[in-house]
């Protein structure tokens, strides 16, 4: 690695950082700008009880000073108790609902990744044929089907019909509907780039001279071809494992997994402001985390890339 | 194709061992009532789903149980007997409990008198900020324990309640005066005993290890956001009466996720289902399929401070306001509530004609609501008959024309201000709300929609910062008082804003109260001085006949005003497989399944 390559890795990450602040700052005054408040609820609690919650929670003080004081807390990973879920910590919480949507995230990218890129180099290398047209029909499907919709067929067919698989997501196999829907989308979207971005490949010059040299066709696909076709693969993957391991709402929903996804949702209706902010910032660290290491993975996959 | 069909089976190879689904947990009933609870500590839980857990991990003083002709009764549960009060000089009234022996916390030392002294104090205090702090204001001592400064801080930091332990065993506590439903109060989770050095952990309400109680369950496996097992506790002192040894609480609130569960028989009863499938469900699931009684109604609420006479109207103070309540309950009358619940709702709700829900009683058992409205022909404040509609229609049509012009020939009324609907964003109440402004239309008034998520929903609706919005009230306990004492001036869930801003000085209402021996007769008066003044009177009469005449004539005001708009009963639905026998729920919706049994 040259000290160029360095140089720009630490300022991707002084911009990482820049990026995770300023989501933080805008989270932080949007989040209590929204009218209501976490202690709002259909039987009015008495204004003593209110104020006493109120000073409990910090929250009586001024809103810059709060927000200086989540500052310093959050440097030091401590993002405060729920206020909605009385007697647990945010940390906590969130440890919890990333444990099932990791695992759930990582299983399906991994199935999305290795059988998207196989079914898209299996489709470019037998291109217009029936193979081709079978795998482009399917994966056509896949990405225009919401995931509400392939998750209720799924729970329909595997769970009432069929009853081969359990409808909800406590046990590892009620794990595997929720990872098949979630895997659909991303593994159908991974087809397609892997095709176009390999016929394109194949095109290029230096395979026609590979081929012309006499190397052998399984060398030109895996140590050509599939190797320079791959990077929008990484461009969408990393982003993408970002979005998948921070939980889905709508599969954990219709699965009744226990992920991340639901807690960030209801902590913003429930105004949980310490889960809404280590929600978030999980969420934005993640996604700004992967999108560097995708980054610096072109580097490694194409040497071609210039990082400045 | 060939490769195809033995990828095919390949994959039916991989999958099917993993297909013997467990359709019976370990002989546990499996259920599924809602999402993860907010809390189980019994003081800040405020929902129902919570409480139905509660009421098996605790034992309060009473209980509810379901005697052997299947009646819903309140028991005795720690006390040994739910005695009478003594009324004292002050007219404040003590009961005096003695403890049952071999009452245990389930790691195995003895529950005591002052754990009820602590958990009460505990649970009015303003500190803990709970939810239902509120329900100890029936204890003598409360007032003082809820004072607050004009910046809404406890007065009295130390303040207690009028409860003490006499000694280990009696517990000794005054209430300001005799009220109906104090038995019910002892049921009520907020009363339910919890150890101080228990507690003293704050998040000792999360984890199984921690989580120490006295009923008959105790938690022994947690996973968040997803089961609770509840085993039986052996420490408990009716352990022999408890016939389900094991249940799972799944946590969930999605209806569909639900219905898939209870289809495959996974899960034995489930408290929700979607919408939309309840007409099959029905069909398909005639003995499954229940729908139970809630105390609660559902009901549209004017802002009393909105204007809606037409502009260039001349009326001011107690004229505008009367004609304002003319037209309220003119525009009650517009509505067809069998159409509401048949075509909307479809959940077996029932059409409603008055605000105190149906299943609040009398002191004599009878429906509170059957009494109300002094109506014959009909029971409460509106005729909700099928056949009635169509007169309603048209004397409130009548009535309009009062106020309004009427263009004969579009049958339109031609100068109602323009209104707007708040509600919060749900399908349901969205339909309810383009059924009610559909028929407004239909005269020629224009109601639009608004819809606001949940909290911001509720925050416009307090701060009256609405015209007219959707509204739902549900009982914590049978006394037609807290469907009333809500609408003082200074109540939190004042909606209608009586009593506030311009209505603070409008005049015009009338209490006399000298035929039931008070000394109250006010004519023209404001809100504050009837309506606060008959709910105080209603909370300080200790004669139940009279207490109950005094509530009737609370609601009668209240439904006078017009603000008030009640369109159906709530339901409880749920569906519980044929397999369950002894299941009961009570009529705040919780669910007890200790003693039940699979077969």
């Amino acid at each position: 690695m040259n000290s160029k390559t360095l140089l720009y890795i630490l300022k991707r990450i002084g911009l990482a950082i820049l990026t995770v602040w300023i989501v933080i700052t805008i989270t932080f005054f949007v989040m209590h700008a929204i009218p209501g408040g976490p202690f709002m609820s259909e039987k009015a609690i008495t204004p003593a009880a209110q104020a006493a919650l109120e000073a409990k929670y910090g929250l009586d003080k001024p809103l810059h000073q709060q927000y200086f004081t989540y500052l310093r807390d959050a440097l030091r990973f401590d993002f405060g108790p729920s206020l909605k879920q009385r007697g647990r910590m945010v940390v906590d919480i969130i440890a919890d609902g990333m444990k099932t949507s990791v695992k759930l995230g990582l299983i399906a990218a991994g199935i999305a990744g290795v059988v998207g890129i196989v079914l898209g180099a299996v489709a470019a290398l037998r291109r217009n044929k029936l193979v081709d047209k079978v795998i482009m029909v399917i994966t056509t499907a896949f990405v225009s089907m919401p995931s509400f919709i392939m998750g209720s067929l799924l729970l329909v067919l595997f769970t009432v019909s069929l009853t081969l698989l359990p409808a909800n997501g406590t046990t590892w196999k009620g794990l595997i509907l929720p990872i098949i829907t979630l895997s659909l989308y991303p593994m159908a979207y991974i087809t397609r780039l892997t095709r176009s971005s390999m016929l394109d490949v194949l095109g290029q010059d230096y395979i026609r001279t590979a081929k012309a040299k006499g190397v052998s066709s399984m060398n030109i696909i895996f140590g050509h071809a599939l190797k320079n076709s791959l990077i929008p693969v990484i461009t969408y993957f990393g982003p993408m494992l970002a979005y998948i391991v921070t939980g889905s709402l709508v599969v954990e929903q219709i699965f009744a997994v226990p992920g991340i996804g639901r807690s960030f949702i209801t902590s913003i209706t429930n105004r949980d402001y310490p889960m809404v902010m280590g929600t978030t910032i999980v969420l934005a660290v993640l996604i700004v985390v992967m999108n560097l290491i995708s980054d610096i993975l072109y580097k490694v996959v194409d040497p071609r890339i210039n990082l400045e | 194709m060939k490769k195809v069909l033995v990828l095919l089976l390949a994959l039916t190879m991989i999958l099917l061992p993993l297909t013997a689904c467990g359709k019976k947990d370990d002989g546990a009933l499996s259920v599924c009532l809602a999402s993860e609870p907010d809390t189980l500590d019994p003081a800040l839980n405020s929902a129902v789903d919570g409480a139905t857990l509660i009421c098996h991990l605790f034992s309060g003083l009473a209980k509810w149980e379901q005697d052997s002709t299947g009646k819903l009764v309140i028991v005795p549960d720690a006390a040994k007997e739910l005695v009478a009060g003594v009324v004292n000089a002050d007219g404040t009234v003590t009961y005096t409990y003695t403890l049952r022996d071999g009452l245990k916390w389930s790691d195995g030392k003895d529950v005591t008198a002052a754990d009820f002294v602590f958990a009460w104090n505990r649970a009015a205090s303003a500190a803990l900020g709970a939810d239902y702090g509120y329900m100890f204001e029936v204890v003598d001592g409360y007032d003082k324990v809820a004072e607050t400064d004009d910046d809404g801080n406890a007065v009295n930091p130390d303040a207690k309640l009028n409860v003490e332990a006499v000694d280990a065993k009696t517990l000794k506590v005054t209430l300001s005066n005799s009220i109906a439903y104090w038995d019910e109060l002892l049921a009520f989770p907020t009363y339910f005993p919890v150890r101080e050095d228990v507690v003293s952990n704050e998040k000792w309400a999360t984890k199984p290890k921690t989580y120490i109680c006295n009923g008959p369950y105790t938690i022994t496996q947690w996973k968040h956001n997803s089961v609770i097992t509840l085993t039986k506790n052996s420490e408990y002192v009716d352990a022999d009466k408890i016939t389900m040894e094991k249940i799972k609480f799944y946590l969930s609130d999605d209806a569909n996720n639900m219905v898939a569960n209870f289809k495959n028989g996974t899960w034995l009863l489930i408290d929700d289902v979607p919408t939309n499938e309840i007409a099959s469900l029905k069909a398909d699931y005639p003995s499954e399929f229940v729908v139970a009684g809630q105390i609660g109604t559902y009901y549209v609420c004017w802002n009393i401070n909105e204007n809606i006479l037409p502009a260039g109207n001349t009326l001011t103070g107690v004229e505008a306001e009367n004609a304002r309540t003319e037209i309220r309950n003119a525009i009650s009358l517009l509505f067809d509530r069998n159409y509401i619940v048949e075509e909307i709702g479809q959940a077996g709700q029932v059409p409603a004609s008055s605000f105190v829900a149906m299943g609040m009683t009398n002191p004599d058992g009878t429906e509170f609501y059957k009494t109300a409205g002094h109506n014959d022909g009909f029971d409460g404040y509106y005729n909700v008959a099928k056949d009635a509609y169509t007169a309603n229609y048209n004397s409130a049509i009548e009535t309009l024309k009062k106020y309004y012009t009427y263009d004969a020939t579009t049958q339109k009324f031609t100068n109602f201000p323009t209104m707007t609907y708040l509600y919060n964003t749900s399908e349901g109440h969205k339909a309810i709300g383009e059924y009610l402004a559909q028929q407004l239309a239909t005269i020629g008034i224009t109601m639009n929609l608004q819809n606001q998520e949940w909290n911001t929903f509720l925050q416009t609706r307090k701060n009256g910062e609405y015209s007219i919005a959707r509204n739902g009230w549900l009982a914590d306990y049978n006394d037609p008082i807290c469907f009333l004492d809500m609408w003082t001036s200074g109540s939190g869930n004042n909606d209608v804003q009586f009593g506030k801003g311009a209505h603070k000085d409008t005049t015009g209402y009338s209490l006399n109260l000298t035929a039931l021996g008070y000394d109250i007769n006010v004519t023209n008066g404001t809100w504050a001085q009837t309506y606060d003044v008959l709910i105080a009177t209603i909370k300080s009469c200790t004669d139940n006949a009279k207490r109950y005449q005094l509530m009737h004539i609370a609601e009668d005001m209240l439904m006078a005003t017009g603000c008030i708009c009640p369109l159906y009963y709530y339901t409880d639905l749920y569906m519980i497989s044929q397999s369950v026998h002894g299941f009961f729920s009570n009529p705040l919706g919780y669910k007890y399944f200790m003693y039940c049994t699979i077969q």
